[in-house]
């Protein structure tokens, strides 16, 4: 039963919409009824398909991009407290600044004629704070008495790095993951709206296009879509998070 | 009685010496001047209010902690190496299988982990009574059965020094009892230093007892209670040596 209410829910809200739209004439380049969303998904699937194939790709790209370098320079950090001195505060800048703001001159350094690039690039910008500070706060907070049963037992560096601190570190890597996969979307969709050219035509560049020419209920698909990439890739990460958790830490798959 | 694994012929475990051992802790001296042999191949039990630093001196002779004075072995070999830890939580990881747990070590020192290596395993899993439980993660156990599958894994070490930091304090009083008869059967011969808040555990394993108590913390001279280890909780003179145990560590604790 606790299953089925969502759905109702969204049923309800979809009628009492097409019931509103229809009854008081609501214009469709102001709303346009969930049936005539439908048929645009319907009518403009190769097109809208393609776009979301282009953002998916991005937002994939963007996010194993910043889990690969989330993780590795949290490990680098511990390594060397230095090196976490002198970084941490540039990637927390990194990580403070609009991506809105800095999008038009990455778009306009790296070239309008490879603009996926650009949106990876920013794309990566937004996942890629999340994983370093979640990998950081894991990797620290390995059990010190583990540590010490490890240092007994003669373990290398790297054996206490691989053995231990990843594997404790494993949770809070997952949670910054599955932060870090929706951030990815965000990113690529914001990124692509700041680029506003047609030599990106990934899902926002049809949210943009629809919206110019009054394409309403196209407008409304290609938003649909988005939202389903967007639940896809959480149900994806944290699909993964389960899986990988069972038998981790008791209460750790939270 | 069960097999139990290890090399028979194993040179006898040697007695530690520590002299002159002194610990500062957050710019404060926990003790100093402690002098303490722990006799080869016994069990010595060391008691004490708690925060006197029982712990601090076995970790200090783990190498575990930085202090001054001398830590060695009566054999003149030194000490790296031939030490098994055990500590107040099971310290299992939780990713790993209570088989791969027991040969942790072996895998930690680079060994090639072949059958020979497994098959000593589950005979120590057996002789702890974890033998069904081999493939299973520790979240799948009680607290009683991890704390048994970290003394198989101690014992899978197989060294002759074994530090012993409140091993048992975690778990109930009737399993608690079950674990020091297993520990004292299977440790037999090795030079065990157990650090415990527990007068009747000390009273049970011990061949030697201990109080760090005081101020400045001092050592006791050592209490050898009769009778072979482990000694049964009827034993007559068990109970008043436990109250007069007691008795010191409050008087120990309140000095």
């Amino acid at each position: 039963m606790r299953r089925l209410l969502p759905p109702l829910v969204g049923l309800l809200f979809l009628l009492t919409w097409e019931l509103v739209v229809r009854l008081r004439d609501v214009p469709v380049f102001v709303l346009p009824p969930p049936s005539a969303v439908a048929t645009a998904l319907w009518n403009d699937a190769p097109l809208l398909l393609q776009s979301s194939w282009i953002t998916l790709i991005i937002t994939v790209q963007a996010f194993l991009l910043a889990l690969i370098t989330g993780v590795g320079l949290a490990v680098l950090f511990k390594q060397s407290r230095a090196l976490e001195a002198a970084l941490y505060p540039y990637a927390v800048i990194l990580q403070v600044t609009p991506i809105v703001a800095i999008a038009p001159l990455v778009v306009i350094w790296v070239g309008y004629e490879r603009v996926n690039l650009a949106l990876l690039i920013l794309a990566w910008i937004v996942a890629f704070f999340p994983v370093l500070s979640n990998s950081t706060a894991g990797l620290s907070a390995v059990d010190p008495n583990l540590r010490d049963l490890f240092r007994l037992y003669g373990a290398s560096r790297w054996q206490v790095l691989w053995r231990l601190a990843l594997p404790s570190a494993l949770p809070y890597i997952l949670a910054g993951a599955r932060i870090s996969g929706g951030l990815a979307l965000i990113g690529a969709v914001v990124a692509e709206f700041v680029a506003g050219s047609g030599t990106a035509t990934g899902l926002a560049w049809r949210v943009i296009e629809a919206g110019n020419r009054l394409n309403m209920p196209r407008l409304f698909a290609a938003l649909t879509l988005l939202s389903v990439l967007g639940i896809l890739i959480f149900a994806v990460l944290t699909g993964i998070q389960r899986r990988l958790l069972r038998h981790w830490h008791p209460g750790g798959a939270g | 009685m069960t097999y139990v694994p290890g090399s028979p012929v194993a040179p006898p475990a040697p007695a530690i010496h520590v002299t002159g051992a002194a610990i500062g802790f957050g710019g404060r001296l926990l003790f100093s001047g402690l002098n303490m042999v722990a006799p080869g191949g016994r069990t010595t039990c060391l008691l004490g209010p708690s925060g006197v630093g029982k712990s601090s001196l076995l970790r200090l002779i783990a190498g575990l902690l930085s202090g001054s004075g001398r830590i060695s072995a009566d054999d003149g070999q030194p000490l790296t190496g031939r030490l098994a830890w055990m500590g107040q939580q099971d310290l299992l990881l939780p990713w790993a299988t209570i088989l791969d747990n027991v040969i942790l070590g072996s895998k930690l020192r680079g060994e090639k982990v072949g059958l020979a290596h497994r098959d000593r395993a589950m005979a120590l899993l057996d002789a702890v009574g974890l033998m069904d439980r081999a493939t299973c993660r520790p979240d799948a156990l009680s607290g009683g059965m991890r704390q048994r599958a970290a003394l198989a894994r101690t014992l899978f070490e197989d060294r002759p020094v074994v530090l012993m930091d409140e091993p048992f304090s975690a778990l109930d009083a009737i399993t608690r009892l079950d674990m020091q008869d297993l520990a004292a059967r299977l440790l037999t011969g090795r030079t065990v230093i157990m650090v415990t808040h527990d007068p009747l555990e000390a009273l049970r394993l011990g061949h030697e007892i201990r109080v760090l108590s005081g101020s400045p913390p001092h050592l006791s001279a050592p209490l050898t209670p009769d009778g072979e280890t482990p000694r049964p909780t009827d034993q007559p003179g068990l109970l008043v040596q436990q109250g007069k145990l007691l008795h010191h560590l409050r008087q120990g604790g309140v000095a």
